[in-house]
């Protein structure tokens, strides 16, 4: 699974291309915890390319808001489509992330 | 054989003289030093010793009636020792040669056994003696200052003692850490002027920011979650460490001190920058002191700034090139005007050439102003899409009548490869004109004269696909990502004639990414440029 890295100002961009499911969750779990700790918990996911997740990559985002919340901090994600707002609704997760319409605002919301 | 005695050895003996009928059986060292005895109270010797010197050993000679016999030992790494064996000198029947022989016999069996014997309990008792001396250096680094657990600890191959004293150690750190999470927790009741709160805990450990409590000897007594991650550490590694070990500027480390000494009440505040490999980061050290009756401490609070940082220096730098692009074409409006006040009515052909200048210059004005207030609203978050369906044909057909006339002047080629039929796309018309525009534009105005601009045109189920392919003078790789920064221009002594507010490119990809598409470049230097803008077909964001 590719996952571009960008970055906005000081804030660190992961963007996965593709769903979230199986063995790229994984992928994408460690390449974001890297991130998160390498820059101080300044990064933002953007969920722009991912078309849906199964569990595995619920639980990856999930796993990665938890271990931030151990540093008073939550996921910033941004850019979830339909499908994807409607899972973590359902699976009763939503309220643990903190949800942007696109990265800018979730950028902004740094300051 | 536990301990290192001989009481196997001695066992084995009394067994073995039973068992032949000796009445006498005992191992001698020199020095008339008995280890063993059918009679326990002739043992001299507890245990064995671990060498001794050598020397005659005097064997004691057999009374009237008695046989007896004395064999040398010789007990590897120690010495010499006598095995003395006593016996009726009367047979009690049968074949005395037979009878002699099965002492020979259970003699060696004796020594044998008893060499082992020797040899094991050897072995288990230096084991032993090396694992209480472990311990005992441990105890000595101990009582010298050593406080970690892992310094201390010893290999548990030495024993029962070398594994209950690893235990001790870990009784210890365990009961070390719950003290430091009392103190800690009494320091933040009283920082909260004594308020005990069960929560409190869970409410540091909520709060964004960094909270850490250090006391007046400059150790760490709390730190909250987040502060262990600005201060890159576990929290169980933090507690109970100088603060000058893990805030190591000077200018942060001198202003904890003050306040946790109580030099300074008041609160003070420290950034403190750092170039990681990982990027540029500020982090903020507010610093106030905590002062009761009996005990001091100093409360830091513990922020990361580095994106308020880069967003001051990002408006300061915006206001610079503001003030720039709005400069010049003002001086220039300025300087035709006196002109143009000067000539009067004398000068037709001056006066022409000064409105015409002006009216230039204004237009330049208006749309960096335009521009200029497109990007604050994108970075402000205000800019909103009127979102509707999109013919693209009549879009682009209106786009291409816009260049026709420029592209004719400039002798260029301009080129609308289009296919036969166009979804509607949901976007905001305005907008994506504004971002073709500056596409287009830009392709016709870095194209030297005589080139081509050719716009192609695809679709597809996830979107539209508009490429802007031109033979101009290209961009360097290393540039190809900078041009679509805020007020970049291309570091190309080309194009200094080339009037651009170095907004354009920025304000494309902004729109476009607002509807969830992109803009991406491929350049070669000298070849041309093509610039893909990717609009998606479904809701915009």
């Amino acid at each position: 699974m590719e996952i571009q890295e960008t970055r906005q100002g000081a804030v660190t961009c992961v963007k996965p291309m593709g769903p979230l499911v199986q063995g790229d969750a994984g992928q994408f779990q460690r390449a974001s915890s890297e991130v998160r700790a390498r820059s101080l918990g300044r990064f933002v996911v953007d969920l722009g390319a991912v078309p849906y997740a199964d569990s595995l990559g619920l639980e990856a985002l999930v796993d990665l808001t938890e271990e931030m919340s151990e540093g008073g901090q939550s996921l910033r994600i941004c850019g979830a489509n339909e499908t994807l707002r409607e899972v973590l609704a359902l699976t009763g997760v939503a309220d643990l992330f903190e949800h942007y319409i696109d990265l800018n605002t979730a950028v902004r919301s740094f300051l | 054989m536990s301990g290192g005695s001989l009481t196997p050895a001695r066992a084995l003996l009394a067994q073995t003289a039973g068992a032949n009928g000796f009445f006498g059986c005992r191992i001698v060292l020199p020095g008339g030093r008995v280890i063993a005895d059918l009679d326990p109270g002739r043992i001299s010797e507890k245990e064995l010793p671990a060498e001794w010197p050598g020397g005659e050993i005097v064997r004691t000679a057999p009374s009237e009636g008695v046989s007896g016999k004395s064999y040398t030992l010789n007990i590897a790494g120690r010495g010499l020792a006598v095995l003395e064996v006593q016996w009726s000198s009367l047979p009690p029947s049968g074949d005395a040669g037979g009878w002699t022989g099965d002492l020979t016999l259970g003699i060696g069996v004796i020594g044998a056994i008893g060499l082992a014997g020797w040899a094991l309990a050897y072995r288990r008792m230096r084991t032993k003696v090396r694992g209480v001396g472990a311990v005992g250096d441990a105890l000595r680094a101990a009582a010298g200052g050593e406080v970690s657990t892992a310094a201390l600890a010893v290999s548990e191959s030495f024993g029962a003692e070398a594994v209950a004293w690893n235990a001790l150690l870990a009784d210890r750190e365990s009961l070390q850490k719950r003290v430091a999470a009392e103190i800690a927790g009494h320091v933040v009741v009283q920082a909260t002027g004594g308020r005990r709160d069960s929560d409190l805990a869970g409410l540091c450990d909520a709060l964004w920011l960094g909270l850490m409590i250090v006391d007046e000897k400059g150790v760490i007594r709390y730190v909250n979650g987040a502060a262990a991650v600005l201060l890159g550490g576990a929290r169980d590694e933090l507690l109970g460490k100088p603060s000058e070990s893990i805030v190591r500027d000077e200018r942060a480390a001198g202003a904890i001190k003050a306040a946790a000494t109580g030099v300074n009440r008041q609160r003070t505040s420290v950034e403190v920058e750092s170039n990681a490999e990982s990027g540029r980061g500020v982090i903020r050290f507010s610093v106030r002191a905590i002062r009761r009756e009996e005990s001091g401490a100093a409360m830091v609070l513990i922020e990361d700034v580095t994106q308020q940082r880069v967003a001051d220096e990002s408006r300061n730098s915006f206001v610079a090139q503001v003030t720039h692009e709005l400069r010049t074409p003002l001086t220039n409006i300025r300087l035709y005007l006196e002109t143009l006040v000067d000539v009067g009515d004398t000068d037709a052909a001056t006066r022409a050439k000064c409105i015409n200048v002006i009216g230039q210059e204004s237009r330049r004005l208006e749309r960096v102003v335009a521009d200029m207030l497109s990007v604050a609203e994108i970075e402000a978050g205000s800019l909103r899409l009127n979102i509707g369906d999109v013919r693209l044909d009549a879009l682009l057909e209106e786009v291409h009548n816009d260049f026709k006339a420029q592209a004719q002047d400039r002798e260029i080629t301009l080129l609308f490869e289009l296919p036969p039929k166009f979804p509607v796309v949901i976007g905001d018309r305005d907008k994506i004109i504004l971002a073709l525009h500056n596409l287009i534009g830009n392709a016709l105005k870095y194209t030297p004269v005589g080139g081509r601009v050719v716009v192609h045109v695809e679709t597809n189920e996830a979107g539209v696909t508009v490429s802007v392919t031109d033979n101009g003078i290209g961009i360097k790789p290393e540039e190809c990502e900078l041009v679509f920064e805020k007020f970049y221009r291309a570091k190309d002594k080309r194009i200094a004639g080339i009037t651009g507010s170095g907004l354009g490119l920025a304000l494309a990809r902004q729109v476009v990414r607002l509807h969830g598409g992109d803009i991406q470049v491929r350049s070669q230097i000298d070849k041309g440029s093509t610039f893909t803008m990717m609009l998606p077909m479904g809701k915009a964001a």
